[in-house]
């Protein structure tokens, strides 16, 4: 009996680190999606970006050129890995967004967009990295921590505490500062947001880095975890997808809810239903969830204007 | 002879009464205005009685024809047509197209037969003709979104009347015209009326349609307020005092 | 005058490598004009159609290979298999809109594609299936045959285009609500662009394992959606000529790049976001306006 419960809590909390590191990249496109009413199909890619900045810091960088150890390197290689993505995104939002914002595209456009900017970076970096898998080594892989009968690794902490830490900082950013205030208006009402003096672009072209920087730091917490290729990212995308649309386009808390949801859904799968099996389930979930309930866990029927 | 006859309808979204306890009948041949003040519900009417919403509870006959559980395609084949508050045209095809476009229902050529060459010019003189009735013949040619909003809207109309309609209903047609344009589209009116077609306007301007309809309904946060002839609205001291005391033309 | 000069293609193009290359344009013709039909005459955003190209060969090999099928028996199958799977996720387009859509019609992809890789048993998963032979001896038949395929499919989707059926799925893609108020049954006519665009994909499908000699479901995944896309906009969506033009400026572009490396698979993204970016219309349009400033 007890063995069940251990098995099940086991499971729990494989899941919520798992969830942990979904969250990170739905919460990037749940943002987005706030505040332009766009999907970015290119998020996931951003996190593969990341991954292999990380990778080649940790390896290369860190070790080699400036002889920091191991756990020392990985930990630096997150920030790289930040840093690439807010590049990343600032990239995509000066040279896709803006300019399709200003010439007054429709919601089409800019999806297509994204598209062309994801094959272009999946590509991109095949073409660069080829397609063999690197194996990205996190020291804290290795590290078991017991807590009784409950096992996990010190990379699942450490992915749980950043991820929590990012959650917090980017509350604590909405809530108290300026520009972070400034996001939610811009989120609610753009155009009210410009009239009442604040600067649509830059807040738009903010919020699209920092959720770059969420998808890269994920990246560098998935690498060591998975198989890192460049396609590593895609197969993360329906995920990603499913729990925006389940926790509702726009909304963070439900996107929060909806992430650990999966996670930990995803361990019960791998644990019962073997691995091959959980990309299936999930994407059961998301159909069934877009049939049902398209506008998320959260909805309101509002009229239609016609 | 009643036409439409609406009773009891109600409509909520989201806790919020949009239509309540609406009953209303339209004769046969005249022209029917639906008047209120903005956000008395006219619209979410409009849109019961065309099929974009079914009602909560309550009955909806044309022509003695049930209209419940009939999406708003299906009503289309029984007569009944519309335009929108929010023009809604085709604005990628052309005049011609759009106006073609509503011959829809009347086209009968089976599924095989299109995969095969033809030239369809079948209802291209009606078309051509319905162009006509609004003015915009020199025009058939260009791109929909080049026109006017004006234009739009008669375009609109020509579209619609090209479904061949029993009933014709229009959702604030004269909004964002100007005082001639406004004139030209009430002679329309009064021209399709004549042709057998019953009309219903819904309208918030009293002005408007204070000349040209013969029964006028009142409507106001979703509730009827009073029915009657021009005259008798105008007079009405409810009427007058859900338009905020406004001065009113006489 | 084109016709010849695609009737003409394989004696200009004499090598083994290339006139391979021809068949795959052929067959991304084939695709290209399917999923035109749903994305740039019905204006349904369809991410999935590189599963109904899986299906089409997976069904198709499979019952040659495990049943004995006659080669032209099964592609039928295969042909109506595909055709009725899309008409399944049209079921999902009559409800959905927009980015509603594009994520439904991609987890449908996805989805096909694990069940593809996990239903071992029938598809041989990873594996693969091996030793397919095509329907006809030489790669030159072959072409012809994909390529008279194609050309017949073309035209009869063109004069499906410019008959009422076609203005009722532009309608659709117009303005579903107003085209209602026309009489327009919007979820029938989904259904049968999805079916009719499915169908078409499944057809190209059928010729693919023969071509390629083995089957394994990496063919038909995301970026394969992806790509199909990237044709028909680059070439000019909602026009018939574009997704040809796009077909085989993609399929030939890459190949000229060779020099280039790895790299040159760059090309389809950078295609597609410039397209977008600046010219929306495809080559299409820039065609037509190239046409219009050097008019009198």
């Amino acid at each position: 009996m007890t063995d069940l419960l251990t098995l099940v809590v086991q499971q729990s909390v494989n899941g919520v680190y798992l969830g942990c590191l979904y969250v990170m990249v739905a919460l990037g496109l749940t943002l987005i999606y706030g505040v332009l009413n766009q999907i970015n199909f290119a998020h996931a890619d951003f996190v593969t970006v990341g991954a292999f900045a990380a990778f080649f810091t940790a390896t290369r960088f860190a070790t080699k050129a400036l002889g920091i150890p191991d756990t020392g390197a990985y930990l630096l290689s997150l920030f790289s890995a930040l840093g690439a993505g807010a590049l990343l995104g600032w990239l995509v939002s000066a040279a896709v967004f803006a300019p399709l914002r200003r010439s007054g595209a429709d919601e089409l456009r800019p999806l297509i967009a994204t598209i062309g900017v994801s094959v272009l970076l999946e590509n991109g970096q095949l073409a660069l990295f080829g397609p063999i898998p690197y194996q990205f080594d996190s020291p804290l892989a290795r590290e078991t921590i017991r807590l009784g009968p409950i096992f996990f690794s010190g990379q699942s902490a450490l992915v749980v505490a950043v991820s929590a830490a990012a959650i917090a900082a980017l509350y604590a950013f909405m809530r108290f500062t300026f520009l972070g205030k400034a996001l939610r208006a811009v989120a609610q009402d753009r155009e009210t947001a410009g009239l009442m003096g604040i600067n649509e672009n830059l807040v738009i072209a903010l919020t699209i880095v920092i959720a770059s920087a969420l998808a890269g730091v994920a990246g560098a917490l998935l690498g060591p975890v998975v198989v890192l290729t460049p396609f590593t990212g895609a197969s993360l995308i329906v995920k990603a997808f499913a729990i925006v649309i389940i926790g509702g386009f726009g909304n963070m808390e439900g996107t929060i809810i909806a992430g650990l949801l999966v996670g930990i859904i995803e361990a019960f799968t791998v644990q019962y239903l073997g691995s091959g099996l959980i990309d299936l389930v999930v994407f059961a979930m998301l159909l069934a969830m877009l049939v049902v309930r398209p506008t998320g866990l959260i909805a309101e029927r509002k009229e239609e204007n016609v | 002879m009643t036409f439409l006859r609406a009773e009891k309808l109600n409509k909520s979204f989201g806790g919020v009464a949009a239509v309540q306890n609406v009953s209303l009948q339209v004769p046969q041949g005249a022209i029917f205005a639906l008047i209120g003040p903005n956000g008395a519900g006219k619209s979410t009417l409009l849109n019961l009685l065309s099929g974009i919403y079914q009602p909560d509870s309550g009955s909806l006959l044309f022509n003695q024809a049930n209209l419940i559980g009939l999406r708003a395609h299906e009503r289309v084949r029984l007569g009944i047509a519309r335009t929108f508050q929010k023009i809604r045209l085709f604005k990628q095809l052309t005049l011609l197209e759009n106006v073609l476009a509503g011959f829809h229902i009347h086209q009968d050529v089976p599924l095989w037969k299109c995969f095969l060459p033809s030239s369809s010019t079948r209802f291209r003189a009606e078309a051509l003709e319905l162009l006509s009735f609004v003015g915009l013949t020199s025009r058939a040619n260009d791109r929909a979104g080049a026109l006017s909003y004006g234009q739009q809207r008669m375009l609109e109309i020509a579209r619609a009347l090209a479904t061949r309609p029993k009933l014709f209903m229009l959702d604030e047609p004269a909004a964002g015209l100007n005082a001639a344009e406004v004139d030209f589209l009430l002679k329309r009116l009064e021209n399709i009326n004549k042709r057998s077609i019953t009309v219903l306007v819904v309208e918030h301007n009293m002005d408007l349609v204070m000349n040209v309809a013969q029964r006028v309904f009142v409507m106001d946060h979703g509730v009827p307020i009073f029915e009657g002839t021009p005259r008798e609205v105008q007079a009405n001291p409810r009427v007058i005092e859900a338009y905020l005391g406004g001065a009113i033309a006489a | 005058m084109s016709l010849l000069l695609v009737a003409a293609a394989p004696w200009l193009l004499t090598t083994g490598y290339w006139r391979g290359i021809l068949v795959l344009c052929a067959m991304n013709v084939l695709l290209a004009l399917s999923l035109n039909l749903v994305m740039g005459y019905t204006g349904q955003l369809n991410l999935g159609q590189s599963a109904f190209f899986g299906i089409g060969a997976y069904v198709s090999t499979i019952l040659i290979k495990s049943h004995g099928w006659n080669f032209w028996l099964a592609a039928l199958a295969a042909i109506l298999a595909s055709g009725f799977v899309g008409l399944a996720l049209a079921a999902f387009a009559t409800r959905l809109k927009g980015h509603y859509l594009a994520i439904a019609s991609l987890g449908f992809a996805v989805i096909t594609y694990q069940v593809l890789i996990n239903w071992e048993s029938v598809t041989q998963g990873v594996r693969g299936i091996y030793g397919i032979l095509p329907p006809v001896p030489n790669t030159v038949a072959l072409f012809y045959l994909v390529a008279g395929i194609a050309a017949a499919v073309y035209l009869l989707l063109d004069n499906l285009v410019r008959s009422p059926v076609g203005d009722t799925l532009r309608a659709i893609r117009e303005d579903e609500i107003s085209a209602a108020s026309l009489g327009v049954n919007a979820a029938i006519w989904k259904a049968f662009a999805f079916g009719l665009g499915a169908a078409i994909a499944g057809l190209a499908g059928v010729f693919y394992p023969g071509f390629v000699g083995t089957l394994v479901p990496d063919a038909f995944g995301i970026i394969e959606s992806f790509t199909m896309m990237a044709m028909v906009i680059v070439g000019g969506m909602g026009t018939m000529i574009g997704p040809v033009i796009g077909a085989v400026v993609l399929t030939f572009l890459p190949e000229l790049l060779r020099g280039f490396g790895e790299l040159r698979l760059m090309i389809y993204g950078l295609a597609l976001t410039l397209v977008v970016l600046f010219m929306p219309g495809g080559i299409v349009q820039a065609w037509m306006s190239v046409r219009h400033k050097t008019r009198p």
